[in-house]
C-alpha cells in the first residue's frame, strides 16, 4: 500500500476517495495525520484469497443449497445455533469508594457512578477530570473489597467509634489531605492489611457489622438498577484480600445471582480467615444456603512470592486429592494481567519463550505486592505465574489424580478509582494519583529492598473476554464457569480456540469457523475428548480477528505445557500463523513483523500485520502417554504505550528506561490433554 | 394537588427539617449561651445514649454505665457549648465539611423519596429524546475485500464485483465470494447500530444505516478493509414508548432529580447571603 492513495484521494474518484478514507482508518492514522510509509507494499495477505472472486464461483446462479457445511440447515445458516456466537468484553475486578484502600486513595465515585462510566456516559473524575470510554463495555463486576466495606468512609468522616484510635485518626486526616498524603495513607492502609496490624475498633464486628451490612445491601440495589439483561450486565461480586505477609492471595468471588440471593450473606473476608479452604467452605455454604452459585477468580499471582500455586496448604501440608478437588472446583480462572503486571510467566522460567518478558514484567517481579517479606527468588519462580501453575497442575494431577490448578484464563484492570480506562489513549491509571497529570509517570507507588515501583510501571490492561450466549449475569457466569474466556491486555480482538482429533487444514478456511469448530471439537477451557485412536494426534483450530479500532496482529502461538515420561515439566512455543509471508529462519524463529510505531507523535499504521489470522495445528510431537495443556496466544504489531500518548499530550519527557511502545496481546483458557487411566 | 405537592422535594425539605427540628428538641438540652443556660438531659437523650451502649455491645448498660454514659454526655454538651461560644467550630475544617456533609445528606434524602408519576417519566422521556432513542436496526449481507497489496485494481474490481452480485439473485453463496474475514459473518440479522459500531467501527455502522435497500453497495471502510454491502431490511431508529424503556427512564430521571435538586437546594440557601468574593491581584511576575 502507497502513500499515493491519498493524492488520488484528493483527484476525486469517489470509489477511491472511499478506498482512501478506509485505508487511512485501517491504517489507525487520523486523517489528519499522513499515513507512514512503509519499506515496500505489504502484499499477500496470509488469509487473503488471490483473487475477489473464486474461480468457481456462479455468477448468474444463486447458490446451490448443500453447498457449504451449514447450507443442510436452511437458509439462514445462524437460525438454532446453541453455542455462542459473540464473545462480551468486561471486568471483573474493579474497586469503588467502597473499597477502603480506594477510598483512602482518594477514589470518590461510588458504585452508581461506575456503572454510568462503564455503559459509556461522562463522569467526572475523583480528580476533577471528565472521563468517558471509546466504546461502553458489556459487562462490570464491581468487586470492593470485603475487609472494611465501606468502613473507610466512616473513618474518613470522624465517626466516633473510629476517631478514638489515634491511628485511624491519622488515616482520617491523612485521607483528608488527599494527593500523596492519601496515597501513603493507602498504602499504610494496604500494609496494615497485609501485616494484620489494622487498628482494633475497624475488625470489631459488633462496631463494624451494621455498617457493612447497610453498605453491601445497598451496593446490591444499585447492581439491580443497573443490570439491563441483554444490553449490559452489572454482575454481583466481592473481593476476598488475603494478603499473608504481603503475599497476594486475592480472590474475587462472583454471583451468579441476584440481590434476592446475595442479600442473604455477607461477604467472607480475609478478617475471618486467610486460608483459601475457608473461603471454599463460605461459598459452599452460601451454594446450600441460597441455591446460588458462585466462583472465584484469583489475581496477582505474579506479587504472591510463590504462594500461589504453592505445593503445600495453608497450614503447610502437603496438597490432598480433596484440596485438589476444592481447589478446581471453585477456582475458576485466573487473571493473566492487570494494572498490576502480566502473571503469565517470567524469562527465567521460559527462556525460549521470546514474549515471556516483554510486556508488564518490569518492575512487578521486584517482589510481593507490597514489597515486603523477601524479594522475589528464582525458587519462588516456578509457583508465583500461571504457566507455572498450570504445570504444577498438571504435576500434581499425575501424583493425586486431581488438578487442583485447572483454571481458565481472563484480564481485568484491578482499577480503584471507579473507571475502567485502560484504553492506552485514555487511560486514568490504577488509582486517583494516577490519574491523567504531566508528572504521574514519576510517582513512587511502592518502595522495598532498594527498589522502587513507578507509576510508569503500571499497565493499561486488560480486558474480560468472554463466550456467552448472550448478554446476561446467568449466561456470562456459565462462560466463566466452563472456563470459555481469554484475557486480553487492553485491546478488544476476537479469538476462537478449539481443539478436537479431526481439524483439517481446509477447516481454516471456512466461513463458518465456530459450526466447524464446535462441531469437531471442543472450544477453550475445555477437556480434550479421549483419542479415537492410538495413533492420532491432537488438532487445534485457532481463529484471531483485529480490534476493529485497534492494530493488526503479528502472529498466533499455541503455548504447549507437558509432563514428560521422566515425569517432568516442560513448555513449548508454536508460532502456528503470521502475517505479512515471513519465512522463519534456519532455526525456526519467525523475524518479528516489523514496527511503525512513531513515539514522538504516539502513533503507528496498520501497513504491517493482518487484520484476521486463523490456522489449523496438529501437536507434532504429541505423546498419548503425557499430559499436556495448549493455550494460544494471540500477539498484535507494536503499537504506543500509555506513556507514550502521556509524553505527547503533557508535552513531558520521561527517562529512558520507561517503554513507550509494546506488542499487545490475548491470552485463551487452556485445552488439557489426559491420557486414559 | 395534595399528591403532587406530597412529590415536591421542597416539601420534603420542609418537612424532614420539621421532623429534624422536633427530634433536636426533644433530644438536646434548650440552646443557651455558653456559661449561663442549663443543661437538661431528657428521658428521650438518656434511652438514646443506653441504645446506642446496648447496638455496640449488644447488651443494655449498667447502671453505672448509664451514669457513665450521661456524665460523658454531660461532659461533651459543657464542652461543646464553650467550644462553640470561643467559635473553634468556625475554623475547624473537619467540622465545617462535615456539616456541609450533613447539608448535602438531607438533601439527597429528600429527593430519595420522591416517586415519579408516569406523566413526569413521560415528560422526562420526551425532553431527553435523544437519549432514549432506539438504534436503527438492520439486516444485512457483507462481502469484505482486502485493500493491502491491490490499490491499482481495487476500484475495478469492486466494480466487477458489485456488478457480479447484483445480477446474482438474492441469496448468492458469499461464502465463496472476496477475501476471507472468518470471524466476520457474511450476513447479520436485526443488528443494531451500536452492535455494528462494536464490530466494524463507527464509520461503518454509520454509513451502512444509510444504504439503500435491495441493492449491493460500497464499498464502505471499515477496520478491516473495505465492504460490500446488500441491505435487507432497516428499521430506522426512533422514540420508544416509555413502557418499552421505563426502567432506564426511571433511573435516569431519578438520576438528573437528584442533580437538580441538590443544586436548587444549594441555589436556595446561597441566595440567603450577600456575597462578596475579594479576589487578589495576581503575583506580578
Amino acid at each position: 500500500m502507497k502513500v499515493s492513495h491519498m493524492n488520488t484521494y484528493k483527484q476525486g474518484s469517489m470509489v477511491l476517495g472511499a478506498l482512501a478514507t478506509a485505508l487511512v482508518v485501517a491504517l489507525g492514522a487520523s486523517p489528519q495525520t499522513p499515513a507512514q510509509q512503509p519499506p515496500a507494499a505489504a502484499e499477500g495477505a496470509d488469509v487473503g484469497a488471490k483473487g475477489l472472486v473464486d474461480d468457481d464461483y456462479g455468477a448468474e446462479t444463486p447458490a446451490t443449497p448443500g453447498a457449504a457445511v451449514t447450507r443442510a440447515k436452511g437458509y439462514s445458516p445462524y437460525a438454532g445455533r446453541k453455542y455462542p456466537t459473540r464473545v462480551f468484553f468486561g471486568d471483573t475486578h474493579h474497586h469503588t469508594s467502597n473499597s477502603g484502600d480506594g477510598f483512602a486513595a482518594g477514589d470518590r465515585l461510588d458504585p452508581e457512578q461506575a456503572y454510568r462510566f462503564a455503559r459509556g456516559e461522562e463522569v467526572v473524575s475523583s480528580t476533577g477530570v471528565p472521563a468517558k470510554l471509546a466504546r461502553p463495555l458489556d459487562f462490570l463486576v464491581i468487586s470492593d473489597h470485603a475487609e472494611g466495606l465501606g468502613l473507610m468512609t466512616q473513618v474518613y468522616e470522624g465517626n466516633p467509634a473510629f476517631a478514638s484510635d489515634p491511628t485511624l485518626a491519622r488515616w482520617s486526616q491523612g485521607m483528608k489531605a488527599g494527593g500523596k498524603e492519601a496515597a501513603t495513607t493507602q498504602n499504610e492502609i494496604t500494609k496494615a492489611q497485609a501485616m494484620g496490624t489494622l487498628p482494633d475498633p475497624i475488625k470489631d464486628p459488633k462496631i463494624v457489622g451494621p455498617i457493612m451490612k447497610s453498605v453491601w445491601q445497598q451496593y446490591t440495589a444499585t447492581a439491580e438498577k443497573y443490570n439491563e439483561p441483554g444490553r449490559f450486565t452489572a454482575m454481583i461480586g466481592y473481593e476476598w484480600t488475603s494478603v499473608p505477609k504481603g503475599n497476594n492471595l486475592h480472590r474475587n468471588v462472583l454471583f451468579r445471582d441476584g440481590k434476592d440471593k446475595a442479600d442473604q450473606v455477607f461477604p467472607f473476608s480475609s478478617w475471618q480467615s486467610e486460608d483459601p479452604e475457608k473461603l471454599w467452605a463460605w461459598m459452599e455454604g452460601y451454594e446450600k444456603k441460597t441455591g446460588g452459585k458462585l466462583l472465584a477468580i484469583a489475581h496477582n499471582a505474579n506479587l504472591s512470592n510463590g504462594r500461589m500455586f504453592e505445593l503445600v496448604d495453608f497450614g503447610g501440608k502437603p496438597l490432598s486429592k480433596g484440596y485438589a478437588e476444592r481447589r478446581a472446583r471453585w477456582e475458576t480462572l485466573q487473571e493473566i494481567i492487570q494494572t498490576k503486571g502480566n502473571s503469565e510467566t517470567h524469562p527465567l522460567l521460559s527462556p525460549t519463550d521470546e514474549f515471556a518478558g516483554d510486556l508488564g514484567i518490569a518492575g512487578w517481579e521486584y517482589g510481593n505486592l507490597t514489597l515486603t517479606d523477601k524479594p522475589l527468588s528464582p525458587e519462588m519462580m516456578p509457583t508465583n505465574y500461571l504457566r507455572g501453575g498450570l504445570l504444577r497442575g498438571l504435576e500434581q494431577e499425575q501424583k493425586l489424580g486431581v488438578n487442583p490448578f485447572k483454571f481458565g484464563l481472563i484480564g481485568s484492570t484491578d482499577v480503584h478509582n471507579s473507571l475502567t480506562a485502560i484504553d492506552e489513549d485514555n487511560f486514568f491509571g490504577k488509582l486517583p494519583i494516577q490519574e491523567p497529570s504531566p508528572d504521574r509517570w514519576e510517582h513512587v507507588s511502592k518502595e522495598g529492598f532498594g527498589k522502587k515501583r513507578y507509576t510508569w510501571h503500571y499497565m493499561a490492561a486488560g480486558y474480560a473476554a468472554v463466550w456467552a450466549t448472550e448478554n446476561t449475569r446467568e449466561a456470562l457466569w456459565d462462560a466463566m464457569k466452563r472456563k470459555e474466556t481469554y484475557g486480553t491486555s487492553g485491546t478488544r480482538m476476537t479469538v476462537r480456540f478449539f481443539g478436537g482429533w479431526d481439524y483439517v487444514a481446509d477447516d481454516a478456511r471456512t466461513r463458518y469457523i465456530a459450526d466447524v469448530g464446535y462441531g469437531k471439537g471442543v472450544p477453550m477451557g475445555s477437556d480434550l475428548t479421549p483419542a479415537p485412536a492410538a495413533d492420532r494426534e491432537p488438532t487445534f483450530l485457532v481463529a484471531a480477528l483485529k480490534d476493529p479500532v485497534g492494530a493488526n496482529l503479528d502472529r498466533i502461538q499455541l503455548v504447549k505445557g507437558w509432563v514428560d515420561a521422566s515425569g517432568k515439566a516442560q513448555e513449548k512455543i508454536y508460532d502456528i500463523t503470521w502475517s505479512d509471508n515471513r519465512k522463519p529462519d534456519k532455526d525456526g524463529k519467525l523475524p518479528p513483523v516489523g514496527d511503525t510505531v512513531d513515539v514522538e507523535r504516539a502513533t503507528w499504521t496498520n501497513t504491517i500485520g493482518a487484520p484476521e489470522l486463523v490456522a489449523v495445528w496438529k501437536d507434532p510431537e504429541f505423546k498419548p502417554s503425557e499430559r499436556a495443556f495448549y493455550y494460544a496466544r494471540v500477539i498484535e504489531i507494536p503499537t504506543p504505550r500509555w506513556t507514550a500518548y502521556d509524553q505527547v499530550r503533557f508535552g513531558v519527557k520521561m527517562s529512558p528506561e520507561v517503554p513507550m511502545k509494546h506488542q499487545e496481546r490475548a491470552w485463551t483458557s487452556p485445552i488439557w490433554y489426559s491420557p486414559k487411566s | 394537588m395534595l399528591k403532587s405537592l406530597l412529590r415536591e422535594p421542597l416539601v420534603h425539605f420542609l418537612l424532614l427539617g420539621a421532623a429534624l427540628f422536633v427530634l433536636d428538641v426533644r433530644l438536646r438540652p434548650a440552646a443557651a449561651p455558653a456559661g449561663t443556660g442549663e443543661i437538661v438531659v431528657s428521658e428521650a437523650r438518656i434511652r438514646n445514649l443506653a441504645q446506642n451502649f446496648r447496638r455496640t455491645w449488644q447488651r443494655p448498660p449498667t447502671r453505672e454505665e448509664l451514669e457513665g454514659l450521661v456524665e460523658a454526655h454531660i461532659r461533651e454538651e459543657v464542652l461543646y457549648r464553650e467550644a462553640v461560644a470561643l467559635g473553634l467550630d468556625r475554623d475547624d475544617t473537619i467540622i465545617r465539611r462535615r456539616l456541609q456533609q450533613k447539608m448535602e445528606f438531607i438533601s439527597e434524602e429528600a429527593v430519595a423519596l420522591a416517586q415519579p408519576t408516569d406523566e413526569e417519566l413521560d415528560a422526562y422521556l420526551k425532553a431527553n429524546a435523544d437519549k432514549f432513542r432506539m438504534e436503527p436496526n438492520a439486516t444485512f449481507s457483507q462481502v469484505y475485500l482486502d485493500p493491502r497489496g491491490r490499490a491499482a485494481t481495487l476500484e475495478t474490481e469492486v466494480k466487477r464485483l458489485l456488478d457480479t452480485l447484483n445480477r446474482a439473485g438474492p441469496a448468492p453463496d458469499l461464502a465463496k465470494v472476496g477475501d476471507r474475514l472468518l470471524l466476520l459473518e457474511p450476513r447479520y440479522q436485526d443488528i443494531s447500530q451500536g452492535e455494528l459500531t462494536r464490530l466494524f467501527g463507527t464509520e461503518f455502522a454509520e454509513a451502512l444505516v444509510k444504504q439503500p435497500v435491495g441493492k449491493w453497495m460500497g464499498p464502505i471502510p471499515s477496520g478491516y478493509g473495505v465492504h460490500l454491502v446488500r441491505v435487507e431490511t432497516l428499521t430506522p431508529g426512533g422514540a420508544p414508548t416509555l413502557d418499552q424503556v421505563r426502567p432506564l427512564v426511571e433511573r435516569e430521571w431519578a438520576n438528573a432529580r437528584r442533580q437538580e435538586f441538590s443544586k436548587a437546594f444549594y441555589d436556595r440557601l446561597r441566595a440567603k447571603y450577600a456575597i462578596m468574593v475579594r479576589m487578589p491581584e495576581p503575583a506580578k511576575p
